[in-house]
């Protein structure tokens, strides 16, 4: 049905697609991993992804500039997290709930300024992009050079920062201390650790993952902006932590095949295939429903998830 | 002598209990304190109003007599100071050695480590020499939820030495060790002493006090009633000191009339929540007119046992029958149908609904004999004319019988469910640490309630810690380790040591006992 070089071609299109659109689902994922590990249940992720890609393309809008941007999208997301974190923390509401809100109130937030700034033109502006690198040497190496080393300069980023983050949560301090609250707050309040503390930290570090991840579409996928261009990627996000057994290398591993379901339908047009593109396109979100739905990975899940701590 | 640690005049209130009403201690370097007092006494709220864990609503803490401040627990940590709580404070997939490292950061910062990288290699080492140095054998590289809680308790004391904390609170350290165990421990805290930190040993345990204190502070209502010299006091002095008034702890036991078999399980086997085995193949047997009692340290697989019978939990494996009536898979409603009860040592979870009346509750598990017209509507007039009955029968002290059942104390809750159960007039009563937590009036009342019910006629098992309880009212003991029967004594027989190697996994001497 494919010639040799049809299929690598076919290959090469759809594992760096495959690895473009896991780039923001990771950066989502890994801070969620830490929100969870300290307990938290952070649905939010998803109107947060969607606060920094306007974070990102404001700034850079106004700055030209599409890595100022970067740091837009993760202010965005830190700040609107620190509401997130006192809900989830200090008053101690239900974390289902308030996240839900949260993501309908960011989705109207989003459009409001997005309106206000740029007008009703209707038109979006195109923005500078974060432009790809070619690693030299590497990104001549038949297949895999073009899928794995002529990516976004954020797609490296994200990498580094995937394997920094497997090192903080197992090997330091920190990480010992963010896993003891979330297993078991009472035994780490009374090992002198400030489980609030800790709490708001991780949150805060999972409003800067998915500020990123939104900053991620807007300036190395798009490069625009418009309030429906995160459609459950956050709900993504929160599948690729369960599958990832909330450890930051496995749920990396769990945003390429996402990443790659999500890559197959496209280019299976580009190919015309012969199947139903609707079918495909649901593929990341049947997974994600298999996942949420508690079939998987309740052994691994950190023991006080969702369990607000009362300090006395 | 400059008291290490002195508390002075603490208050401590929650919403509606006065827990700590002007307590006072008063520790010296060097010295095994022991603070005794019945459950609900405000002991453990004394000791967290120390570390840290409580800011008290009055009072003052001095260390080494100058006045401090905590404002949480990492506060009394830098101070000097370590706690061990009555449920454990380790995080369980953890090692041992991250469980001990655990907070040292900052200003509570041990050893060097660079840049807040762990060092937990090093940690075990030191981990390593302390055990050796102190006998406390633990391997620094294990799982805690891989260890029997003896040797979490290790952990938890390594922990405290780690620190090189001076004053040690050990909130009812025995409450889940085997006699042996127990023995070690007290050893253990002589030789700390020795080197001299200082002991607070919370307990409500007697013999332990005239084992390792050198004095005592006595609790009651909130209130410290007195402190003590050991060597000046008796058993008997303390026990009235504890609660109040002369207590005897006797009971007369009719003989024994042994009926028909009623419950009897076959090879039984029963999973815990996370899936693994905690009853491993259970023969039991239970006649009408006598009292089984399973002894065992907390965490052997008697709850699951018991839970399995009263069909709270699937049946893994084997056979239950009661009077030749295979009930194995049968429901709760099923057990009761066959003249089951079932006392479950969770009251307020498991025993009762805490915001339903005590009439409501009274009737709970009977529903339909309270129900009156077509079929559908309640029968006020008869529950309450029922929970009248029960309150007064049974002493449960409460303003009426609209009072909610949570707020009832445990003594008093515990007399409201046992006596509902006791007024079906099942066939066999399962009651599970029947006293945990009640005064030692109420204790009075609970056994000769449960004696009463065997006079009567019908069988009993018991599940108990309390070794006490158990060779006051059993007429056989058995005993469970590791979710196995390790053997059958009588009575007489279960002194300390012989049921202290059984609880530890040693099998007795079973003796054959003839079957009347
Ligand atoms: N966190 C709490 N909230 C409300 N009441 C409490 C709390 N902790 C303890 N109490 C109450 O304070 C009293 C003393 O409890 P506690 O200090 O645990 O006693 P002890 O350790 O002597 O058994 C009890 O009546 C108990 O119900
Ligand atoms: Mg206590």
């Amino acid at each position: 049905m494919f010639d040799d070089f049809a299929f690598s071609a076919f290959v090469v299109t759809w594992l760096a697609a495959g690895i473009r659109l896991a780039g923001p689902l990771l950066l989502a994922a890994l801070g969620e991993i830490y929100a969870e590990r300290s307990g938290v249940l952070n649905v939010g992720i998803e109107g947060t992804i969607l606060l920094g890609a306007l974070g990102a393309y404001l700034v850079t809008y106004a700055t030209g500039s599409p890595w100022l941007g970067v740091f837009g999208a993760v202010a965005a997301g830190v700040i609107s997290n620190l509401f997130l974190a006192w809900m989830y923390v200090t008053v101690m509401a239900n974390q289902v709930v308030v996240g839900v809100v949260f993501n309908i109130f960011a989705l109207g937030l989003a459009s409001y300024f997005y309106r206000i700034v740029l007008g009703t033109s209707g038109n979006p502006e195109l923005i500078p992009m974060i432009g790809s690198i070619s690693i030299p040497g590497l990104s001549d190496l038949p297949i895999l050079g073009p899928i794995l080393f002529s990516q976004s300069a954020l797609f490296y980023v994200s990498i580094v920062i995937v394997l920094i983050a497997e090192f903080v949560l197992l090997r330091t301090r920190f990480g010992l201390n963010v896993r003891a609250v979330g297993e078991n707050p009472r035994a780490a309040a009374n090992a002198g650790i400030s489980v609030v503390g800790i709490r708001y930290i991780c949150v805060l570090l999972s409003g800067a993952g998915a500020g990123a991840a939104g900053g991620y579409l807007v300036l190395a996928q798009i490069g625009l902006f418009r309030d429906t261009m995160v459609v459950g990627q956050g709900f993504i996000a929160l599948a690729i932590v369960i599958f990832g057994r909330w450890r930051p290398i496995y749920a990396a591993l769990a945003a390429f095949a996402f990443g790659a379901t999500d890559a197959l339908q496209l280019s299976l047009q580009l190919f015309s295939f012969d199947v139903a593109p609707q079918l495909l396109l649901s593929l990341p979100y049947v997974f994600t429903v298999i996942a949420v739905s508690g079939l998987i990975g309740k052994t691994a899940q950190p023991a006080a998830l969702m369990e607000p701590y009362r300090d006395r | 002598m400059l008291p290490a640690v002195e508390l002075r005049g603490i208050v401590k209130r929650f919403a509606n209990v006065l827990a700590n009403d002007h307590a006072s201690l008063s520790v010296l370097p060097g010295e095994v304190h022991a603070l005794l007092g019945e459950n609900g006494a405000g002991k453990s709220t004394l000791m967290q109003v120390l570390y840290g864990s409580y800011h008290a609503d009055g009072g003052e803490i001095l260390l080494d007599g100058s006045p401090v401040h905590f404002a949480n627990q990492r506060a009394a940590i830098h101070a000097g100071i370590g706690m061990i709580h009555q449920d454990f404070m380790l995080v369980r997939p953890f090692t041992v050695a991250e469980n001990v490292v655990l907070g040292l950061d900052g200003e509570l910062q041990l050893y060097e480590e660079k840049r807040g990288i762990l060092d937990l290699a090093g940690a075990s080492r030191r981990i390593e020499e302390l055990s050796t140095h102190h006998g406390l054998q633990v391997d620094a590289g294990a799982r805690i939820e891989h260890l029997p809680v003896g040797v979490q308790q290790r952990v938890e004391i390594l922990k405290l030495l780690y620190r090189n904390a001076r004053i040690l609170i050990l909130d009812e350290p025995t409450a889940v060790l085997t006699p042996q165990e127990t023995a070690k421990l007290l050893e253990t805290l002589r030789s700390l002493a020795a080197e001299g930190r200082s002991i607070i040993i919370v307990t409500h345990k007697l013999h332990e006090i005239i084992e390792v204190a050198d004095r005592v502070t006595i609790m009651r209502d909130g209130k410290t009633v007195a402190t003590v010299a050991k060597e000046d006091t008796t058993e008997a002095e303390l026990a009235r000191l504890m609660v109040g008034r002369d207590v005897l702890l006797r009971v007369r036991k009719s003989p024994l009339k042994r009926g028909a078999t009623l419950l009897t399980t076959q090879g039984l086997k029963v999973n815990d929540d996370r899936g693994e085995e905690a009853v491993s193949g259970i023969d039991l047997s239970v006649n009408a007119g006598e009292i089984v009692g399973i002894a065992g340290v907390d965490g052997n697989g008697q709850s699951q046992l018991v839970e399995a019978l009263a069909g709270l939990r699937p049946v893994m494996g084997g056979q239950i029958s009661m009077e030749g009536t295979d009930i194995t898979h049968g429901t709760p409603a099923c057990r009761k149908a066959c003249g089951i009860a079932y006392v479950p040592a969770d009251r307020r979870g498991v025993g009762s609904v805490g915001t339903l009346s005590i009439e409501d509750n009274s009737v709970l598990c009977n529903l339909g004999a309270f129900t009156g017209k077509f079929g559908v509507f309640r029968d006020r007039a008869r529950s309450r004319s029922h929970a009248r009955d029960l309150v007064a029968r049974f002493g449960v002290k409460a303003p009426d019988i609209r009072f909610p059942a949570g707020k009832l104390s445990g003594g008093n809750l515990q007399k409201m469910i046992l006596g509902r159960e006791i007024m079906q007039q099942p066939k066999l009563l399962i009651v599970e640490q029947p006293t945990r937590g009640l005064d030692v009036g109420a204790i009075e009342g609970v056994w000769a309630e449960l004696l009463k019910v065997r006079d009567s006629g019908q069988g009993i098992l018991l599940v108990s810690a309390e070794l006490e309880e158990i060779r006051n009212l059993a007429d056989r003991i058995l005993v469970i380790f590791e979710g196995r029967f390790m053997g059958e004594l009588r009575p007489e027989d279960a002194d300390d040591e012989t049921i202290g190697l059984m609880m530890a996994g040693r099998s007795g001497k079973t003796r054959t006992m003839t079957h009347v």
